[in-house]
């Protein structure tokens, strides 16, 4: 053993790195990026859950009284929890647009009625989100909770055999939309932005590497003087790769429902649709980076580039919407996100084309886009 | 002053006279007209001018860092003049209708190594506009003309060098090429490997080929129809082999080019 061979060879190796900014950067920087983006988000996020509520309507004393209860019991509810105030009209649309996890509705009569005879004709609605199976059990136990607690202020005064109507009556009617998303876990939710993920990463890492050692090999020298054009050059890696992309979505999409037995709702042409536009982008800007890149290392360094922002702000961990509003804005130019809005539409709410047709239009362009860049920095290793 | 050639080989090619096929005529093939190259502040070539005829091969001599690799660059269209301007066929280059009718080999091993013989072939006849029955014919043909026709499933990793050397240029022949432009193409083979490819260009050449190739055997520099003697980036000589060694007054093609080399020296 001899401490100087060992030395000779660590003094190489901190000379080696010391002349590579990007591996340093890769080193440095990509933990303290993530660091900070964590804390962004864990300490900005606005709610875990939103509720919109439709109040009794009426102005008589008895209405007037219980929607002040009401509104005081709720606004003392955690800061976890945002409550809305909206229009019966607009339910149906709150819940659909995703402006909130559930909807409380309460009869237009209610406070009237429990006033008078102790007990409703009608039941308080709930109507749940299931695609967000946590702000929906949130809601769920909030609701449950105010319920008791309105049922014990609200109760007329005198016999005992009116609590007990009084009770009855706060009874709450839930259901959920879309129908089936009552049994939704985590891992349903989860598991259409897995398929969006897996087929950004692994696609985009596969094809800016081999497009990368087609020029360290020097064969890209020879299709850039053959009669092969430089968009039939993209268009060839891009259908290569997409028949890879589509295979891999094929495999985890049958892993997911027949193994992890997940819970979707909608067409499956819709998520290949889905899945096929965000592989075609993410093949053209592996194609586009990787002019970038010298080697294999310098192409794993883009890794925490590409994939980060995507994964912490893309709607896999934490709803877009809930984000800090600069980082909501950055999440809007990415394209995972957009694959992830169409993907939750259409396997957890049962969503179709009329519904998604936005975020398509977006994966379309953005791949669009990443062919034209491809296209015009396709170069050989010294141009 | 130390010879800038490595010392002429065992496997000598003999000398071979060669004339040019006299169907051709001198049909002018490849114009490279004042074309400077600098990379910075290195200058690569300086306003350089040539000219190569159809059917001739035409072979560019000198030390590396002479700027050969770089003007055939130039002529593939590979890399752009600073100033000046190559035609191939009366079309400035780069021009993709011409593409077609060009050859190109390096000595990097510029191919698929995950892929066997036949798939390389096969690839970059298809790139090239081949197909079917067509393309079948060429594959066996050119695997023929390098001697690899058993080895057609072989992956191209498991050869040795001088296999991939002829893999390379069965893939450059496929599409049968009006010009061939070939940048050191015997370094690193054996001589009797070296004298099948000579034979080969001047079949090549008796169809119609032109070849412009650069090499630092002198051996082959003699079977070359013209060479051009190139140094710091200008062509110092150019003429037939028995014309430069001539007029030099020298013997060997070595004292001619240091002949030329210091005459430059003293007129720059």
């Amino acid at each position: 053993m001899s401490l100087m061979r060992i030395s000779a060879l660590a003094l190489r190796i901190v000379r080696q790195f010391l002349r590579d900014p990007r591996t340093l950067a890769l080193v440095f920087l990509a933990p303290i990026l993530v660091m900070t983006l964590l804390n962004l988000v864990l300490n900005n996020q606005s709610s875990a859950a939103t509720l919109a509520v439709v109040l009794p309507i009426g102005s008589d004393p008895a209405t007037t009284q219980f929607n002040q209860t009401l509104r005081q019991v709720l606004g003392m509810q955690s800061d976890s929890l945002t409550v809305k105030y909206i229009n019966a009209s607009d339910a149906s649309s709150t819940l659909d647009k995703g402006d909130a996890n559930g909807v409380l509705i309460f009869p237009a009569d209610f406070a009237t009625q429990l006033q008078q005879r102790g007990a409703t004709s009608e039941q308080v609605h709930l109507r749940l989100d299931g695609s967000n199976p946590g702000a929906a059990k949130a809601l769920s136990n909030v609701v449950s909770a105010l319920l008791q607690s309105l049922a014990r202020q609200s109760a007329p005064t005198g016999t005992a055999g009116a609590s007990t109507a009084a009770d009855s009556s706060l009874n709450v009617q839930s259901d959920y939309i879309p129908a089936n998303s009552k049994d939704y876990t985590q891992t349903d939710a989860l598991a259409p932005l897995f398929v969006g993920l897996f087929a950004f990463f692994f696609i985009f890492l596969l094809t800016s590497v081999s497009f990368l050692r087609e020029r360290a090999r020097g064969t890209i020298e020879r299709l850039l003087i053959s009669p092969l054009r430089r968009g039939e050059l993209i268009l060839g890696y891009v259908l290569g790769f997409t028949l890879f992309a589509v295979a891999q979505s094929l495999l985890i999409l049958l892993f997911v429902i027949f193994v992890l037995r997940v819970h979707y709702a909608g067409n499956l042409g819709l998520i290949f649709l889905i899945t096929l536009a965000l592989t075609i982008g993410s093949v053209n800007l592996g194609i586009f980076l990787s002019t970038y890149a010298r080697n294999e290392l310098q192409v794993i360094q883009f890794i925490p580039l590409v994939l980060l922002p995507q994964g912490l702000l893309g709607g896999l961990f934490w709803p877009v919407n809930s984000l800090p509003i600069v980082l909501k804005q950055l999440a809007y130019v990415l394209p995972l996100t957009w694959a992830n809005f169409g993907l939750k539409d259409v396997m957890l709410k049962g969503k179709g084309l009329e519904a998604i047709w936005p975020d398509l239009l977006v994966l379309v362009g953005f791949a669009t886009l990443m062919v034209i860049l491809s296209t015009f920095t396709v170069r050989s290793e010294s141009a | 002053m130390s010879s800038p050639f490595p010392t002429p080989d065992a496997g000598n090619v003999e000398s071979v006279r060669v004339t040019l096929n006299p169907d051709l005529g001198a049909e002018l093939l490849v114009s490279v007209r004042g074309v400077t190259k600098t990379f910075g502040k290195l200058r690569a070539l300086d306003n350089f001018t040539m000219n190569i005829h159809a059917g001739e091969t035409y072979g560019l001599i000198g030390p590396n860092g002479s700027g050969k690799t770089t003007l055939i660059r130039i002529i593939v269209g590979l890399t752009k003049p600073t100033t000046g301007e190559v035609s191939i066929l009366g079309q400035k280059v780069p021009n993709r209708q011409i593409a077609k009718d060009i050859g190109y080999m390096t000595q990097s091993n510029a191919l698929y190594q995950e892929l066997s013989i036949r798939e390389n072939l096969e690839f970059f006849g298809r790139i090239y506009g081949l197909h079917g029955q067509h393309l079948r014919e060429r594959v066996e043909a050119v695997l023929e003309t390098v001697d690899l026709a058993e080895r057609s499933r072989s992956i191209v990793e498991t050869l040795s060098g001088g296999m991939k050397q002829r893999v390379m240029l069965a893939s450059t022949l496929i599409h049968e090429p009006r010009l061939l432009l070939l940048d050191e193409p015997t370094v690193g083979i054996d001589p009797e490997l070296r004298l099948a490819f000579w034979d080969h260009f001047a079949r090549l050449n008796a169809e119609g080929v032109t070849i412009i190739v650069s090499t630092h055997h002198l051996d082959e520099a003699a079977r070359c129809h013209r060479l051009g003697l190139m140094r710091f980036g200008t062509l110092l000589a150019q003429g037939q082999p028995s014309e430069l060694t001539q007029l030099s007054g020298k013997e060997t093609m070595e004292e001619a080019f240091l002949y030329f080399a210091t005459r430059h020296k003293d007129q720059a």
